[in-house]
């Protein structure tokens, strides 16, 4: 059931578990900025058993949150096979791109103000259709410009005519 | 018909001034061309006095009004000329505009992917015609040439062309500077009509402004009128697009690949390059496929930046309705040696029945050296056809539910266009082959692809 989404012929390389930290706290903020206004209104103009209430809601959505981002960060994988670039995340809903190297039209490298402070960068291959969902979030920045490089390397040795 | 009426100029008639428009030197487009393009603002300028109860009681002021806005106009209008100008280099087209802000826009001739010669209504009037040019990877109205004499258009068009295909200007002879056409076949106004009378839109809406008659009319029952603007739309808008827009619908077979002519009021000509076509799309709604009606669309690179929406959408059109003999002569031309008859299709798993109870039967997909099928769709089935060497990438997608139904999609990502390869809801171990034998394929055409190349 498993080799599905990732056959075990490749050699798989997991994505940094930094990926998760930095997911717990992107989530630990979104969680704070709505629960903490909910709560103090909730206390402040009802009762403070709501806020407690609320609280607990937010702590478990939390708890839930972490359990997920770790689940999903050990889900993403990539294979560099020899002549296709695969890439497999998800754990409800799976999916499993494969990108042959020729047909990369370019490769971005991105890394937001709170990725840089976890030492992530994104790297993503475009081709000519937006449907192509090759995007590998979590890498190192050395193994992010590893990628970038040797990605636009193969792709202009194999690169194919529209 | 007025299709004959709106072109004097067949390529006989118009001597050949190869000359007159291979030169170097740069050449301005039409001088009507302002007013063609201008004209609506003095309509929109008309209309604006018009509404306005005070300017209509001083009929001096509004006179003024109205010399003033025409007079702007010729003056913007012929400076927005007379610095218009485009000039064909050895390599490139060159389009110098603007008098505050020059531009200067290159197209080279390789990166030029389609060349389609549009008349709008008002150009058309007068004789004239707009070159539009697909860009490889640039959007919008950038590849415009507006506006030339239909003749000169067509002169410049198939210079270009020729050029773009590698063929000096010396080795062509003058007569066949235009591509000769043959026409393949033209679609009857009336299958035209007949189409649209049955398909689903109109059919909703006209069912819906019949139940709104009868309801305020007879049962006094009014739900207010504002209901019946989008179902009059719904039932003018099919008819307008497919009965005005595409009436006399021309396949021609050219050297320079497929061309098709469409349009009662805007004269819209497209070119299908051979080798540019990515995938097909045949769509055959339901009350369609009891006639054995169908509608071929076409994604074409280059065609999918283009900045008008409806193409954007629905690629180039093939065939707005046809038969299945028809389809199928037209589908051999665009990719040679294909027939859909020949591949063995091969239906989803029964136990997709849980997740599309009626639709399960019509999923399935198949497969020949060439490309990639797939089916789907019940109410509107959609075959979708995608070469395998231009697949860009290959994606294989599970749900929960499908998962422990142990099924999973397979999706063929092309450039974007109509088409949608999706198999949908194959059995899992059928969707990991399916996955390695498209990646295999699409590696192998490609080695082919480009041993015949070099």
């Amino acid at each position: 059931m498993n080799d599905l989404f990732a056959p075990a012929d490749v050699s798989w390389t997991p994505v940094s578990p930094r990926l998760a930290s930095l997911r717990r706290v992107t989530a630990a903020i979104l969680i704070g900025i709505v629960g903490v206004p909910v709560a103090l209104l909730l206390g402040l103009f009802a009762d403070w058993l709501y806020a407690g209430l609320a609280a607990v809601v937010a702590l478990a959505s939390f708890g839930w949150a972490w359990v997920l981002v770790g689940r999903n960060q050990r889900s993403w994988k990539y294979a560099e096979r020899e002549d296709e670039l695969l890439v497999t995340h998800g754990v409800m809903f799976r999916e499993l791109v494969v990108v042959p190297y020729g047909r990369m039209q370019f490769v971005d490298v991105t890394a937001g103000p709170l990725e840089r402070s976890f030492g992530l960068a994104t790297v993503e291959l475009h081709t000519a259709t937006p449907a192509t969902d090759a995007k590998i979030p979590g890498l190192t920045p050395d193994e992010a410009a590893r990628l970038r490089d040797r990605l636009s390397k193969l792709g202009q040795a194999q690169a194919w005519g529209l | 018909m007025s299709d004959e009426t709106a072109e004097p100029q067949q390529p006989a008639a118009s001597p050949p001034e190869i000359a007159a428009v291979g030169v170097l030197e740069p050449a301005r487009v039409h001088p009507l061309t302002p007013f063609v393009r201008g004209w609506g603002y003095f309509v929109g300028a008309v209309a604006v006095i018009a509404q306005n109860e005070g300017l209509r009681s001083e009929l001096s002021w509004a006179v003024i009004g109205l010399l003033g806005v025409f007079v702007g106009g010729v003056v913007l209008g012929g400076l927005s000329w007379w610095f218009t100008k485009y000039q064909l280099t050895p390599d490139a087209l060159r389009v110098d505009s603007g008098f505050l802000f020059r531009r200067t826009r290159i197209m080279r001739f390789d990166r030029i992917q389609a060349i389609d010669v549009a008349q709008p209504f008002v150009a058309r009037l007068f004789g004239l015609a707009e070159l539009r040019m697909d860009v490889a990877g640039g959007g919008g109205s950038d590849g415009r040439l507006s506006y030339l004499m239909l003749a000169d258009a067509r002169r410049l068009r198939a210079t270009l062309i020729a050029t773009a295909s590698g063929l000096t200007q010396e080795s062509m002879h003058p007569e066949t500077m235009e591509a000769p056409q043959q026409a393949l076949l033209t679609v009857p106004t009336k299958r035209l009509l007949g189409a649209t009378l049955l398909s689903s839109t109109f059919l909703a809406s006209a069912g819906g402004l019949i139940w709104l008659a009868v309801s305020t009319t007879v049962f006094d029952y009014h739900i207010g009128l504002v209901a019946g603007i989008p179902l009059l739309l719904g039932v003018v808008q099919p008819i307008w697009k497919q009965v005005i827009g595409n009436h006399g619908f021309t396949v021609y077979e050219s050297p320079d690949g497929l061309r098709t002519k469409r349009g009662l009021l805007d004269l819209q000509r497209q070119t299908v390059p051979p080798g540019r076509v990515q995938g097909l799309l045949i769509s055959e709604p339901l009350l369609w496929r009891l006639l054995g009606w169908g509608k071929a669309d076409l994604d074409i690179a280059g065609v999918a930046g283009s900045n008008d929406l409806d193409e954007m959408t629905n690629g180039a059109q093939l065939l707005p309705v046809g038969d299945r003999a028809e389809r199928a002569a037209l589908l051999h031309r665009v990719l040679p040696g294909l027939d859909l008859a020949a591949i063995e299709m091969h239906p989803a798993p029964e136990r997709v029945k849980w997740l599309r109870p009626v639709g399960w039967r019509y999923l399935a997909y198949g497969a020949d050296d060439q490309v990639l099928v797939t089916v789907r769709g019940w109410i509107n089935r959609r075959t979708s056809v995608v070469l395998h060497h231009k697949t860009q990438s290959v994606r294989l997608e599970q749900g929960p539910l499908q998962r422990r139904l142990r099924l999973a999609h397979v999706h063929v990502d092309t450039p974007t266009g109509p088409t949608d390869a999706v198999a949908l809801h194959r059995d899992v171990a059928d969707a990991a082959g399916l996955l390695a034998a498209q990646a295999d394929r699409a590696r192998h055409a490609r080695r082919t692809q480009n041993d015949g190349v070099s």
